[in-house]
């Protein structure tokens, strides 16, 4: 079956008419995000399951909780009034019958008066025609549209051939068995062996307690028999109980093992992510000091003007000045001194001389004052009134007897002393012109460890930026953020601690199944011992035969899961080596080991020798998955699925990088007939498209470009947005 | 798969080499239709065919009941 085209009317960002044209080989449609690839996937889902993906949810939703959403804004916003219809048209051509499936899906609102009435469900329409006959006919019976359908892609297969690049990572999960043995599934029938088991335990069972009976009907103790069937029933019971538990165990374990394994992938990054963290730490908080030491320098370096006596640079000649003229000073002040002093000496003498030359007939000073007061001279008797040059004769007398001798203290304290501050200043300066010797000394070092720690500081910045960078990039390579890594090398050890406690819950448990089972055999080797008469030997053999039966059923179901475990590997390494081929980086086998419980398995990368390759990273895990889910398809036995059917994928490459999408592209074109890819690879990267179009080794359908009419940031809403479809080749 | 596919991955279990139901290497030839004397197989074929029919459990285990309790 070829996908001819699809059609697309007023479908979300499709307004008005669109047609894609697909042929055999890989048809693209390239566009940037938000360009209209996953509308596209919506509108081939949608016409097949009435449903389209909501990203938000991640889930499909039906049309009736998406109603108007499926309609295309602009062509509601151009309607004044009236139906507008929403439809996707696709057109199929079985080549083998020579006959067309034509597949319609249409949903309707109503305009009225700027009301918009929503449909409550789509319609679906299917034309069959065959080219000899020019006639269509519609088919209308809801079990042959479903036939026809099935036809176009059938219910089992439809996750491996019609999915979203995000769901890549769910539709098959190794650690989940469901999801694996649905898988296995689609390769061979599973479930049968799975019945079988079913049949076989049961009848294991019933003839055990067929045989149990029989032995108490038979008995020659019957009390004892009993008490036997009850203690044996107990151990039974006991028995199951723990197998029970030996499975959950076992189950444990597997997650353990399996999350370890996962865990492990990554652990040395998250190792490394650690250790240059820790060292980026250590960086910042030297940084964080030399700074702060930085800076408190630059800050004091003004303070050192005065603390370190810097403002008397220059000032050497202002010091020798001042002592010079200090000196100056302090010998005209010598000076000023001896003359002082020599002119007190004679104030003094002339003191001394002027009291001892007072006549000796002077009376006694009190007299003279009264002679003052009274304003008359008693010794000649004559009148001397106040302020007479007779009286001031008199006052005089008094006024001498009254004059000290001075000394040069006296002298002193009458006027302003600045010599002790001039000596003052000149010690001081004294001090400091020893200080101003050293201070180019003291600045220059003070320089030389401003200019050091600045260094120091550039280095450790440059060291920062280093190994942010580093880290980084191993971030990204890791997709791993800091607490992520952290987080992850807690997991690990947490996971490796339960694995380790759950090997020994399982040893500890099988030991006690093992004792269990060997007093069971005690007691079923007593109760036989207890018989009567024969037990009949079809009897004897039918527990025999059921019991080998239960067991057989058991391992076989096992082996050939295994085997087919074993097919997809080969089948998925095939598709990998072509994807991965061309890049280094990432070589190796795809192994899908076996976990503890037998059920799950874990994808690994081993090397040629088996070693295994530990930088498993999200997009060799997807490329893994990627190969698994083709190889479902392709190993099918006796099948022609990736004849029949058409691969449809939004995005599949968007994990993986782009050094696989030639890869990818060519293992698509070999493996399906036909494929329809939505990629954004090819939007940005020209030499790429270049290479998608021209490399012979990809067998190429239809290549389209899809931009939207109005850039998305350039939109505030979708009222005028359609979507331009331009073919490449 | 076909039935005797599937027989033949039963068959091709280690038991029946250690309890000398089949020698080595006879697994590989036995085809649908040879005869068998050992119940085990016959057990085996009729809930492969149950399975192939689409019987329930229950029409088969009968089958296989039947099958080992006329061995008297």
């Amino acid at each position: 079956m070829i996908l001819q085209s699809i059609e697309l009317n007023n479908f979300m960002c499709y307004a008005g008419y669109n047609k894609f044209d697909f042929t055999e080989g890989i048809n693209v449609i390239i566009g940037d995000n938000g360009y209209g690839k996953s509308k596209l996937f919506d509108a081939f889902y949608w016409v097949m399951y009435d449903e389209c993906f909501d990203t938000a949810k991640k889930k499909f939703q039906k049309t009736s909780l998406l109603k108007r959403s499926i309609v295309s804004d602009k062509a509601i916003v151009e309607c004044d009034e009236g139906v507008i219809t929403s439809s996707v048209k696709l057109t199929f051509h079985n080549t083998d019958k020579d006959s067309i499936y034509i597949l319609e899906r249409r949903y309707n609102v109503r305009k009225s008066d700027d009301k918009i009435i929503e449909d409550q469900d789509s319609e679906e329409i299917i034309w069959f025609k065959e080219m000899a006959y020019l006639n269509a006919k519609e088919i209308k019976e809801s079990e042959q549209i479903e036939r026809i359908k099935k036809t176009i892609l059938p219910d089992n297969i439809k996750p491996y051939m019609w999915f979203q690049g995000e769901q890549v990572e769910s539709i098959i999960d190794f650690n989940r068995n469901d999801t694996l043995t649905q898988a296995i599934n689609i390769l061979s029938n599973i479930t049968r062996f799975d019945n079988i088991i079913t049949i076989a335990e049961g009848l294991n069972e019933t003839a055990k307690k067929e045989l149990g009976k029989r032995q108490r009907d038979q008995s020659g103790d019957k009390g004892k028999s009993e008490s036997l069937e009850l203690r044996k029933q107990y151990l039974l019971e006991r028995i199951k109980s723990l197998e029970l538990q030996e499975i959950q165990y076992k189950d444990n374990l597997a997650t353990a093992e399996e999350k370890s394994e996962m865990l492990l992938n990554k652990h040395a990054e998250a190792q490394k992510i650690r250790d240059v963290e820790a060292k980026r730490k250590n960086i910042e908080n030297n940084l964080k000091d030399i700074q702060e030491e930085y800076n408190e320098e630059q800050k004091s370096l003004h303070k050192r003007m005065f603390t370190n006596k810097w403002v008397l640079k220059g000032t050497e000649n202002l010091f020798e000045d001042y002592g010079k003229m200090y000196n100056q000073f302090e010998v005209k002040k010598m000076q000023i001194e001896a003359e002082r002093n020599a002119k007190l000496n004679t104030e003094n003498a002339l003191i001394t001389e002027l009291q001892a030359r007072l006549p000796i007939d002077v009376p006694e000073p009190i007299h003279v004052q009264h002679m003052l007061d009274n304003e008359r001279c008693l010794v000649c008797d004559r009148e001397a009134p106040a302020g007479s040059e007779a009286w001031l004769k008199m006052k005089e007398l008094i006024d001498r007897s009254m004059l000290k001798i001075r000394t040069p203290e006296d002298e002193e304290s009458s006027f302003h002393n600045f010599s002790m501050d001039l000596r003052k200043l000149y010690q001081n300066g004294l001090g400091l012109s020893h200080n101003i010797k050293s201070i180019d000394d003291d600045i220059n070092s003070t320089y030389r460890r401003i200019r050091k720690l600045d260094k120091s500081r550039k280095l450790q910045s440059e060291n920062l930026t280093k190994i942010e960078s580093e880290i980084n990039s191993i971030i990204v390579e890791a997709s791993l953020n800091v607490d992520q890594a952290r987080n992850l090398i807690n997991e690990y050890s947490a996971q490796n601690e339960l694995a380790k406690r759950t090997i020994t819950e399982v040893n500890s448990n099988a030991n006690l199944i093992g004792k269990r089972k060997e007093e069971l055999q005690k007691i079923e080797t007593e109760l036989s011992k207890l018989v009567v008469g024969e037990i009949p030997t079809y009897l004897i053999e039918k527990v025999k035969v059921l019991a080998e039966f239960s067991q057989i059923a058991e391992s076989t179901r096992k082996r050939v899961f295994r085997k087919l475990v074993q097919i997809l590997e080969e089948e998925a390494n095939k598709h990998y080596l072509e994807m991965t081929q061309g890049n280094m980086s990432s070589r190796g086998i795809i192994r899908l080991k076996e976990l503890s419980n037998g059920k799950n398995y874990m994808p690994e990368l081993v090397d040629e020798k088996g070693n295994v390759l530990l930088q498993l990273n999200t997009g060799n895990i997807i490329l893994i998955k990627l190969a698994t889910i083709m190889a479902i398809i392709s190993a099918r036995q006796g099948s022609r699925d990736t004849d029949l059917y058409t691969l449809i994928t939004d995005a599949p490459m968007s994990v993986f990088g782009e050094d696989y999408t030639i890869g990818f592209c060519k293992t698509v074109s070999k493996v399906y007939r036909q494929s329809i890819i939505m990629s954004k690879e090819f939007y940005k990267n020209t030499k790429l498209r270049e290479q998608l179009l021209t490399n012979t080794d990809i067998k190429l359908g239809k290549v389209y470009l899809i931009t939207p009419s109005i850039p998305q940031n350039e939109r505030s809403n979708r009222n005028s947005l359609s979507t331009n479809i331009e073919k490449l080749n | 798969m076909t039935k005797e596919d599937i027989l033949r991955a039963y068959l091709e279990d280690d038991l029946f080499i250690q309890n000398n139901y089949l020698k080595k290497g006879e697994a590989q030839k036995h085809k649908w239709a040879t005869d068998t004397n050992s119940n085990l197989i016959k057990v085996i074929k009729t809930a492969i065919d149950g399975g192939i029919m689409n019987e329930s459990t229950n029409i088969t285990e009968r089958k296989i009941n039947i099958l080992l309790n006329n061995q008297s």
